[in-house]
């Protein structure tokens, strides 16, 4: 029999953070097939289109294959010998002339655990300096800063599989089967099999059909609707009383605090009618078990963080949490955002989320590499761009992510970009962010490369390499330890196993893991120096110094923007099932056949009012910015509330977003921005038009 | 706990377990055609026969819990024989034989079935390739029903339907406009579980054909 395959690697996807486990078929060097791996266990032979089909980017003829400088203002092909040259003695130059802080560097949350590993050290060892960040800083960082204040360590307090044991479950400001679609597709199914979901957002997403209640609070609300639920469960006694005399602190200041948002006091904040807040508190209180999944639309606001905290707060005042089917579960976006932050590729802390200004930690980390380091915090992706543009900040190195689509604020960030002396990116592609390089570096996908990701349920897992890399394009983990190595600083890791080898020795919570142990099914950390791991935590104590969870009494406090005379609509933006974030993976995958174009959806109300048509362009104006985009009318949305993604770079939704952002973690307030919205061009008539046409 | 003999062997399994389950775990092979051990057990092709003491015949392991006492025997002759001849009715239906790497060319392959003994209709050529990553090709349809159900217990998409009846039976997304036109949200897992390829990704048709030339 032909075999249709050269060669078939067990890998693990990576689009979103449900940390699907992939056979990737490979025949010529090219991926050819992708099928689900039967016993992942996030995805149990299951996958979506983006894990399954959306892998021809992989050989795209747009890959970037061999290093590029920018010469006289014109990029042209380069040695790697030259890049690396140039690189060393531009960054050279500015540290010597502006001193390492100078200098700042983003890791990828889509590349490995070994991969940000070696960046972070890179920036951190070889530059001398704690400016580095990752993307999740525009994501998933409030819920990071809540899981840690309220129970401890950054990450879901259980797993997947506690969706199958709940009874009820809580999904707030999500939309998984769209973002996250394996896990959606297990929601869906546990719905159909007796589980009792309430769905709370401003959009009726499509588990909401499939939930026995549908929340919808206005955009920047989530605070009130969660202190109100908090009310009811305490009016109606399901408060876990034994749970919270013995397990937590902190809650008479949370009684006091909801007192005053009784179900009528919250309709008038959310727009929620006070009996389905009632019904959703009882769901959520009287079921046995009870989780509470959450997404970006919990954390990208103002106060992201104080929500996340309120979630806590729900599962602590009910005891429910550290048991099979209660458990606190955050969909992480990004395939390595859970990771990324984990090896501390962030300013404030190495991995493990221990302080760089922690002076044992900060000794071991000196012992290791042989290097002083810096005990000054460094900035956040926001305060970099900032200091880009004042002049303080020289040069950044941005390895896979594309700022200039992605963050909010475009025109800052491009005003920033340019403001640099120096851009080193590090990319598979070309992209928006590249334009402004002076060095771009030709790097790997993940189905060109080996080590580790994390996903949601805290579960690293193995990554394997089922294509080499196309032309001269190197694995990320090669270039940034050969840079390192070439600015001076050698880390004497070869492979990523080595990396991993580090990661354990300098990880309390990494202690037990090896690639062996991992084999096919991943640990969740924390892993202990036995490899035992960890699927549900806090089930006897919880990850603070008194043992304790910790309530967070925070009022409701407004969103960072309103509707106004001016503008007079809220923007909400978000994903589509088809696509993946910035899109440089997906759009150049058949996917843009299923999906070709981004779309404003409207309500049939907003739409008559302004005389748009299904299908019209209509022009979407903010307070710093302007997008055109064609409108699709649902009721799928709210009256006074627009709908789209920020897939296309035909469509830059960022730029409508404003600086405003969570006054915790400076995760951007991208669900909350006003806009005004109308038709580009109404239709040339020789009769006079009617309203009720539109 | 339930304690019963496969192919002369003790076993001890948990209540609920399926004969086809208790085999597995013991070792035993039998082969299969509708089933997945992702989706609920269905029953429908009669490939999993195998013989149980003090039964009638045949029994499909696949929809039949272990009970305590019982002696399976997996390699039953009559079990065997309706089982291939089973399969062998399915490949009558067929144009052509199944391409090697599907699941129908293995199941034929372990009971030695080649060429069907009875000629007769056999399914017409009916294409469509209107997604991007995946077709139809209905002629390749025996109506195992391991699509639909993992549409709808796997993704919960609901959007393939079983057609027609007796040797008309098929599948459709939605009202047989395609995939695109239905509700389906291209996961694919249709074209995972297919065994003949009646649905099959697009990337894979081409390279079905290459790599037997």
């Amino acid at each position: 029999m032909a075999e249709r395959f050269d060669r078939t690697t067990t890998t693990t996807c990576g689009y979103c953070g449900v940390g699907c486990r992939l056979e990737a078929r490979a025949r010529e060097g090219r991926v050819v097939s992708i099928a689900p791996a039967l016993d992942g266990p996030a995805n149990r032979g299951h996958t979506c289109l983006k894990g399954r089909f959306a892998h021809q980017f992989s050989r795209s003829r747009e890959r970037l294959t061999t290093p590029l400088i920018r010469e006289d203002g014109q990029l042209r092909s380069a040695s790697w010998e030259e890049a690396t040259a140039r690189i060393v003695e531009e960054l050279t130059r500015i540290r010597r002339e502006r001193g390492p802080d100078a200098i700042a560097g983003l890791a990828s949350s889509r590349a490995t655990n070994e991969d940000c590993w070696a960046m972070q050290r890179l920036m951190r060892a070889a530059i001398g300096t704690n400016n580095i960040d990752n993307c999740s800083r525009v994501c998933h960082s409030p819920t990071s800063y809540a899981l840690r204040r309220s129970l401890g360590y950054s990450g879901a307090t259980g797993s997947f599989d506690d969706i199958e044991h709940a009874d009820a479950a809580i999904i707030i400001g999500a939309n998984p089967t769209e973002g996250h679609p394996v896990a959606g597709a297990r929601i869906k199914q546990a719905a159909l099999h007796g589980l009792r979901l309430v769905t709370i957002d401003p959009r009726r997403i499509e588990l909401a059909d499939y939930g026995v209640l549908h929340l919808a609070p206005r955009p920047g609300t989530n605070a009130a609707v969660l202190l109100g639920l908090a009310h009811v469960l305490e009016r109606e006694g399901l408060v876990a009383r034994d749970f919270v005399e013995a397990r937590t602190t902190g809650f008479d200041a949370v009684r006091e605090l909801i007192a005053a948002y009784s179900p009528q006091a919250v309709q008038e904040i959310t727009g929620i009618p006070a009996a389905d807040l009632e019904a959703a508190a009882m769901i959520y209180g009287q079921a046995g078990e009870a989780s509470i999944l959450w997404g970006l639309g919990v954390t990208e606001h103002k106060f992201g963080s104080e929500v996340a905290q309120l979630l806590c707060n729900l599962a602590l005042m009910t005891g429910k949490v550290g048991r099979p089917g209660s458990a606190l579960l955050p969909l992480r976006g990004q395939n390595n955002v859970q990771g990324s932050s984990d090896m501390g590729a962030l300013p404030d802390t190495y991995s493990g989320y221990r302080p760089v200004a922690d002076e044992t930690v900060a000794r071991a980390f000196e012992q290791a590499w042989g290097v002083p380091l810096s005990r000054t915090p460094g900035m956040k992706i926001p305060q970099m761009f900032d200091a880009a543009v004042a002049g303080d900040l020289k040069a950044m190195f941005i390895f896979g992510e594309d700022v200039a689509q992605t963050d909010p604020n475009t025109t800052h960030v491009v005003r920033a970009l340019e403001a640099l002396d120096f851009l080193v990116c590090q990319d598979i592609f070309e992209t928006e962010t590249t334009a402004y390089a002076d060095v771009i570096l030709p790097a790997s996908s993940f189905l060109e490369k080996t080590g580790t990701f994390t996903n949601a349920e805290r579960r690293i897992q193995l990554v394997g390499a089922a294509i080499e890399p196309p032309g001269e394009a190197r694995t990320d983990f090669d270039i940034l330890t050969a840079l390192s190595r070439a600015l001076g600083h050698d880390m004497g890791l070869e492979a990523p196993a080595d990396a991993m080898r580090e990661i354990a020795a300098l990880t309390p919570e990494f202690a037990g893991v090896t690639y062996e142990r991992l084999g096919r099914r991943g640990l969740q950390w924390p892993v202990a120096p036995d490899g035992t791991d960890a699927p549900i935590l806090y089930g006897e104590r919880f990850e603070q110094p008194d043992g304790r969870a910790h309530f967070a009494a925070l009022p409701y406090k407004e969103p960072g923007d309103a509707a106004d005379d001016e503008f007079p609509l809220v923007l909400i933006t978000g994903r589509r099932l088809e696509h993946y974030n910035a899109g440089t993976m997906t759009r150049r995958t058949a996917n843009l056949e299923l999906l070709p174009a981004e779309w404003l959806e409207l309500h049939p109300d907003d739409a008559a009012r302004l005389w748009v048509a299904d299908g019209d362009l209509v022009s979407v104006r903010s307070r710093v910015g302007r997008i055109e985009v064609h409108a699709r009318i649902t009721d799928r949305i709210e009256p006074g509330h627009v709908f789209t993604a920020f897939h296309f770079p035909e469509v830059r939704t960022n730029l409508l977003v404003g600086a405003s952002a969570d006054v915790n973690t400076s995760c951007p307030e991208y669900k909350v921005v006003a806009v005004d919205v109308r038709p580009v061009q109404e239709a040339p008539s020789a009769t006079p038009a009617l309203a009720s046409a539109g | 706990m339930t304690r019963l003999t496969i192919d002369g062997v003790e076993v001890e399994v948990a209540p609920g377990t399926t004969v086809l389950q208790a085999a597995r775990a013991a070792g035993r092979d039998i082969p299969t055609l509708c089933f997945d051990e992702r989706l609920a057990p269905f029953g429908a092709c009669r490939v999993c026969l195998v013989g149980v003491q003090d039964a009638p015949g045949p029994i499909a392991s696949c929809t039949t819990a272990c009970r305590e006492g019982m002696v399976v025997d997996t390699q039953a002759p009559a079990a065997r024989r309706v089982a291939g001849a089973v399969v062998e009715l399915v490949l009558s239906e067929l144009a052509a034989p199944p391409a090697e790497h599907t699941e129908l060319a293995a199941v034929a392959r372990q009971f030695g079935v080649g060429e069907p003994r009875w000629p007769g209709a056999v399914h017409p050529e009916r294409e469509d390739l209107r997604h991007p990553y995946l077709a139809f090709q209905h002629g390749l349809c025996i109506s195992c029903g391991r699509c639909v159900r993992a549409c709808d217990e796997i993704q919960g998409a609901f959007a393939l339907t079983a057609t027609g009846r007796g040797f008309t039976a098929n599948v459709a997304a939605g009202i047989d406009a395609g995939f695109r036109e239905s509700a389906c949200v291209s996961c694919g897992a249709c074209a995972d579980t297919c065994p003949t390829d009646a649905i099959a990704e697009v990337s894979l048709l081409a390279l079905a054909e290459s790599a037997t030339i």
